[in-house]
């Protein structure tokens, strides 16, 4: 810390008064915060946060040259004020990290009425608190920008703008742009066309772009057997679960205390009951489940259990091999691997776009980007629905800029490293 | 292949490691502790292949084989600082370190498992949990610098040399931290399309980033004391670790899309 033992507050400043300042401003949010709540984030739209951004670009490129001399502008911009402001920083984002988070749309009545509510620690990232602390760290990022730009240039302070320019519009451009950003989620069924989506609040949308899906299919991984213990319904054994995946008829595999002979599989099984016995035979249309013959056996065991079993559909009940009252053999639900939406979509102009839409895989079109997000999911595999997310977020372009920058001076950091040190 | 192997590949691997390390000791040239070293080296990439291989997938999902990565690169950040400072200790270090994370694996073993959810089918998903394992490598190494620098404080004569090891390595591991993370940005725009959602491990990575960003900033002033420093590369690390397997305990994580399974 300060070596010297001048007076706190006495020019110039070092890390206590930068400790005082950081600190006051996180206190000042949290003031704000008790008394007038979460910031509205609809109060940021258009064209108020450009207007706000670029006066706030304006204010600091004005201070820096009106105010030279200032020590305070000084000091602003130097190590001693962007250390503390960076600590308070990551304190709350620590919070954040620990405190579960709502939406920021969440019914009031959800959250729950305690200091860390009053605090507006529930939604962190919309509250005073974490919104002065970004931008006074801001502030300090924009002087310490400036000032490094009144030295001569050499070659050296390319990794220095890289990464803090690269920090200052992907940090600036993401919070002011947040505001901008739409989030719709549009479910579309086989051969229809759908042009509204609905936002996080359930409110009805039209858009200039019209969605038809095709087709939508789903692939899933092979079933998987395991032996579960009924009462706890743990996979056993309890210490170290086991399951295997289905791999071809006719073999024998080793699962917990048992061995399990796979007699046949049937990828589209009805399933049925009759007094006695549950069995599976292949079904033609739509609806059907896994079903797998085993026999389950062991030394202690006096006879083989022979059975179907299956971890049903929409239209078909799951199915168990019984070892004794206490244990059984299983089929969890199949993960799906992949699901793809064949689509055209239409836009205001007449262009048509075909397209292929899987997780991962999103499409473009007119300002919007569009996400494969789900399906419906009671009807697993036979879902002729498709759910996709519709994202515009027109300050994109500047956060990735910044982005770009930042994982060029990060190279820089790597291949240059740190100054050399004298001593 | 199967975690039913990793007993013996990882042992054939540590013995290679420890027997590079105490040569780095015994001898003064550097060439039969590179041999060793990369001979286990070798050997343990061969099961980590392996399991790549008969997964169809890289072995990254789980936090069991994302210790495997780590477990693989500790000894070659070992092996770099070896080779550019001459540290003979570092070796050693990295090879305990490196056991450490091979035994917690072969007794808590992952379940042999194929599947890989839509979201993680993605060009961007290697790269950026390998580059992540990489930078926490070199982290945990120049962490143990730290605790030895701290421990042994007053007999360390050549202080200038270990914090100039000690930056190159915050710098090296910083720069990878933060590309682990842009990459994951790019990545989670993409996939569910945003780029940053305050996710907890997305909060945890960014707590993680700043740390050492406060470690890189301080260290700028001549005044400020090794200790403190040393310090902060100790909390950083913490961080680290609660953004890496921590997190899975804390009340926040209930509702992350990123908890390993
Ligand atoms: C909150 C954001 C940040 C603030 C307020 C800040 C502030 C500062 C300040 C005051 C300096 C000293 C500049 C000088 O001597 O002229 C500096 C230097 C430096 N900063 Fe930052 N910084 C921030 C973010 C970053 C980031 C994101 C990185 C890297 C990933 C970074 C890496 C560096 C490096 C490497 C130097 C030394 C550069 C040189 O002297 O060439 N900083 N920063």
């Amino acid at each position: 810390m300060n070596k010297t033992n001048k007076p706190i507050w006495e020019q110039p400043w070092g890390y206590f008064e930068g400790f005082y300042i950081a600190i006051g401003i996180a206190v000042s949010g949290f003031l704000l915060q008790i008394t007038i709540g979460n910031l509205q984030l609809n109060a940021f739209q258009y064209p108020v946060n450009l207007i706000v951004g670029l006066t706030f670009v304006a204010i600091l490129i004005l201070c820096h040259y009106l105010f030279k001399k200032s020590s305070i502008v000084r000091w602003l911009s130097s190590v001693y004020a962007t250390v503390p402001a960076i600590v308070v920083l990551l304190s709350v984002i620590i919070i954040l990290g620990i405190v579960p988070q709502f939406v920021p749309y969440a019914s009031p009545h959800d959250i729950p009425h305690n200091l860390a509510g009053l605090f507006g620690w529930y939604q962190m990232t919309t509250s005073w608190t974490f919104i002065f602390i970004s931008y006074f760290n801001l502030i300090i990022l924009g002087f310490v920008i400036l000032k490094r730009t009144r030295r001569r240039f050499t070659w050296q302070d390319i990794g220095f703008y890289l990464n803090h320019v690269g920090i200052f519009l992907a940090f600036m451009g993401g919070m002011l742009g947040s505001s901008d950003v739409s989030r719709l989620s549009m479910t579309v069924a086989e051969g229809n066309v759908e042009w509204r989506a609905e936002d996080e609040r359930n409110n009805l949308i039209e858009l200039p772009i019209a969605i038809q899906l095709d087709t939508f299919m789903i692939e899933e991984y092979p079933p998987k057997l395991m032996v579960v213990d009924l009462e706890s319904s743990l996979v056993l054994p309890k210490n170290k679960p086991v399951w295997f995946e289905y791999e071809g008829e006719n073999k024998s595999k080793k699962l917990s205390d048992y061995t399990i002979d796979i007699l046949s599989y049937i990828p589209n099984a009805a399933i049925m009951h009759d007094s006695l016995n549950t069995y599976a035979v292949p079904f033609h249309s739509e609806g059907g489940a896994s079903a797998i013959k085993v026999r389950v056996s062991n030394a202690e065991m006096d006879n083989p259990k022979v059975g179907w079993v299956s971890n049903g559909s929409y239209m078909f009940p799951h199915s168990i091999v019984y070892i004794d009252e206490k244990t059984a053999v299983a089929m969890p639900v199949q993960e799906v691997k992949k699901y793809t939406s064949h689509v055209q979509v239409y836009t205001e102009s007449g262009d048509i776009k075909e397209a292929i839409i899987q997780v991962n895989k999103p499409l473009t079109v007119a300002n919007w980007t569009i996400y494969q997000l789900s399906y419906d999911e009671s009807k697993g595999k036979y879902s002729t629905t498709s759910v996709f997310e519709l994202v515009k977020d027109p300050w994109l372009p500047v956060v990735y800029v910044g982005i770009i920058m930042l994982l060029l001076g990060s190279l820089y950091l790597f291949i240059v490293g740190p100054k050399k040190k004298k001593s | 292949m199967s975690w039913d192997y990793f007993i013996y590949f990882s042992t054939v691997a540590v013995i290679l490691w420890t027997i590079g390390a105490v040569l780095a000791f015994k001898k003064d040239k550097r060439l039969l502790p590179t041999l060793f070293t990369v001979a286990g080296l070798i050997v343990f990439f061969a099961f980590i292949l392996g399991m790549w291989i008969s997964l169809e997938r890289p072995p990254l999902r789980t936090m069991g084989e994302t210790r495997l990565w780590y477990s693989f690169f500790l000894p070659v950040v070992g092996l770099i600082t070896y080779e550019r400072w001459r540290y003979k200790w570092l070796l050693s270090f990295s090879t305990v370190l490196s056991t450490v994370f091979i035994v917690i694996n072969i007794a808590k073993p992952d379940i042999h498992n194929k599947v890989l959810m839509p979201a993680l089918q993605s060009p961007w998903f290697s790269p950026h949990v390998i580059i992540y394992m990489f930078s926490y490598a070199i982290l945990g190494a120049v962490t143990l610098i730290a605790i030895y620098y701290l421990l042994r404080e007053k007999k360390i004569t050549n202080t200038g040399k270990l914090m100039e090891m000690t930056d190159n390595l915050v710098y090296v591991g910083t720069a990878f931290v933060t590309i682990g993370m842009l990459l994951g940005a790019i990545w989670a725009k993409e996939a569910w399309g945003h780029y940053w959602s305050w996710d907890p491990k997305e909060t945890w990575a960014a707590a993680t980033w700043l740390s050492y960003l406060i470690y890189i900033h301080i260290r700028l002033k001549k005044g400020t004391s090794f200790r403190t420093a040393m310090i902060v590369v100790i909390i950083s690390f913490v961080i680290l670790q609660i953004c890496w397997w921590g997190l899975n305990y804390l009340p926040s994580a209930q509702r992350s899309i990123h908890v390993y399974s």
